[in-house]
């Protein structure tokens, strides 16, 4: 991971929180690399004992927030409430769930019940 | 360089089209295995010596073994095959590991050098199996604006004829099934324009200025999950792992030895006593889901990750690019002695029993894409009757016992059998 071009913008998280380095990385690649995101900004959540992102797919205006998880993890709902409030109390996040095989699963996580779009 | 990667429904095309993709795909995708079987000359000589040597139980079938080379990465738990010929070899014998920045095979670059090329992927020729898929999201998108405008049209007909007394006339609601995208000359990027903010053109042309200038380097890996790695060095050994903490190629040994270490819960050093503690035990994480992925792949089936289907692995008959996968797999640890669960510094998943909505919630999403659930039970042996040191070898891999539970979805209208 480390001869990895991303490893450069990542590695003072990863050397805080080295549980969560792989989900970190793997995230970060997928956003920046694979979709796109533009203007993609490393945060730090240290409630969650994580980093997080923040940017906007291509194309679009609106800042979307991103929490990388792995599978293996448990989370509980008060993770949830601590992750938006470090967050500045946002409509939605979105939670990353990282496989070991890289797959990434993207689930949209809001506060109460909302309903679809359409 | 990735190939054409044929969209699984049967399109429009017809038998034309979707032969000739079959086709190239048997002729891609025709080994199963990444070692090589060459049969020996047909000569008369060679044929008598296969003979002679069949009676001693051997053979002169010469072996060709890619000898691939991948790196150990413990925060990802994975292996990855940085060598772009060692990844297509992985991936094309056996479909082994998957692109880090791509859905299956590594196209990363193929992607990126397409999307420069507006040319190719509006021509639809090296559509990227990533590219088929933005497609259709698109058009899904757009199904889903037409039915929602239909239905807010139904709504306010019925208001209005409700309000002169009198029947509504019926407004037709497309479905998936009926509604065809239309065949507009915009290209698929627009329709995302519609729904959100306008594009930014200066920014666009900046970034296309700067991309031509630079050859665009293939940062994609091929990675492999832990279970995929032990599969192909100790039955093929056709790979190699360099642990990059040690800088060192680990022998079978060591290997196996690493592969469970990856598991262990990390610890100040300090607690010597607790890493003791993990070491040894029949219910580590990477020997448990290591049975089930051997299990499977000795009966020949193509075994990939479940997370997008809400399940462990995923079972494909020949392999992702020939038909969707039938069956999603559960694998449920099962301890033999339920002291070993007390006593165990590892919490495994699926180890309690699932409640009935989760299993209905599994069944239900695997039966909307027309997969089939299979319940794996592994049993994980106790430390009581066998003995923890065997741990130190895949030998103990033979007190594990696996039993699978086949959940159907049942409709009496399709199902003849």
């Amino acid at each position: 991971m480390e001869s990895h071009p991303s490893h450069g913008e990542l590695s003072q998280l990863v050397e805080k929180y080295p549980q969560t380095a792989g989900s970190l990385f793997q995230t970060y690649n997928d956003l920046k690399l694979a979709q796109q995101w533009e203007d993609l900004q490393i945060l730090d959540l240290p409630a969650c004992s994580r980093g997080a992102f923040k940017g906007r797919r291509p194309k679009t205006t609106d800042m979307l927030l991103v929490v990388p998880c792995s599978l293996a993890e448990s989370l509980s709902i008060s993770w949830f409430d601590e992750a938006f409030k470090q967050l500045g109390k946002p409509s939605q996040i979105y939670l990353a769930i990282n496989a070991e095989d890289s797959n990434i699963v993207y689930y949209k996580i809001s506060p109460g019940i909302i309903k679809p779009p359409v | 360089m990735s190939h054409i990667t044929s969209s699984n429904r049967p399109r429009g095309g017809g038998q034309g089209k979707g032969g000739a993709r079959r086709q190239e795909n048997n002729k891609i995708y025709a080994y199963p295995l990444p070692l090589l079987f060459s049969p020996p000359p047909r000569t008369t000589v060679s044929l008598a010596t296969s003979r002679v040597l069949g009676i001693f139980g051997s053979s002169n079938i010469q072996v060709e073994n890619p000898h691939c080379e991948g790196v150990l990465d413990r925060a990802t738990k994975s292996v990855w095959v940085t060598n772009k010929k060692d990844a297509m070899i992985l991936w094309r014998r056996g479909f082994f590991g998957k692109g880090d920045l791509s859905r299956s095979e590594p196209s990363w670059h193929t992607r990126q050098v397409n999307a420069h090329r507006e040319a190719a992927a509006s021509a639809g020729k090296t559509l990227t199996s990533e590219e088929i898929r933005e497609k259709r999201r698109a058009e899904r998108i757009q199904f889903k604006l037409d039915r929602a405008r239909a239905m807010a049209q139904a709504a306010e007909e019925a208001e209005i004829a409700f309000k002169e007394g009198r029947q509504a006339n019926t407004v037709s609601i497309p479905s998936g099934a009926t509604w065809k995208p239309q065949q507009s000359t915009q290209e698929p990027s627009t329709t995302e324009q519609t729904l959100v903010s306008k594009v930014m053109p200066e920014v666009e042309e900046d970034e296309d200025k700067i991309k031509e200038e630079e050859p665009l380097e293939d940062i994609e890996h091929l990675q492999l999950t832990l279970q995929e790695t032990f599969f192909l060095i100790w039955n093929f050994d056709c790979l190699t792992v360099r642990d990059p903490l040690y800088d060192k190629r680990l022998t079978l040994k060591e290997i196996w030895q690493t592969l469970q270490e990856v598991y262990y819960p990390s610890l100040p050093s300090s607690s010597l006593k607790l890493l003791h503690s993990y070491a040894n035990r029949f219910d580590n994480q990477f020997l448990v889901s290591y049975v089930a992925y051997h299990h499977y792949r000795s009966l020949g089936w193509v075994v990939k990750g479940g997370i997008k289907f809400c399940v462990d692995l995923l079972l494909y008959k020949r392999g992702p690019v020939f038909q969707h996968a039938e069956f999603g797999v559960v694998v449920i640890p099962v301890y033999e002695d339920p002291e070993d669960q007390i006593t165990s510094p590892f919490r495994l998943n699926n180890v309690e029993p699932f409640t009935w909505s989760w299993l209905s919630t599994i069944n239900r999403v695997n039966a909307q894409v027309q997969k089939t659930l299979i319940l794996t039970y592994v049993t994980i042996p106790a430390r009581s009757r066998v003995d923890a040191a065997l741990v130190s070898s895949p030998a103990c891999l033979a007190h594990y016992s696996v039993r699978d539970v086949v959940l159907r979805r049942f409709i009496p209208a399709r199902m003849r059998d």
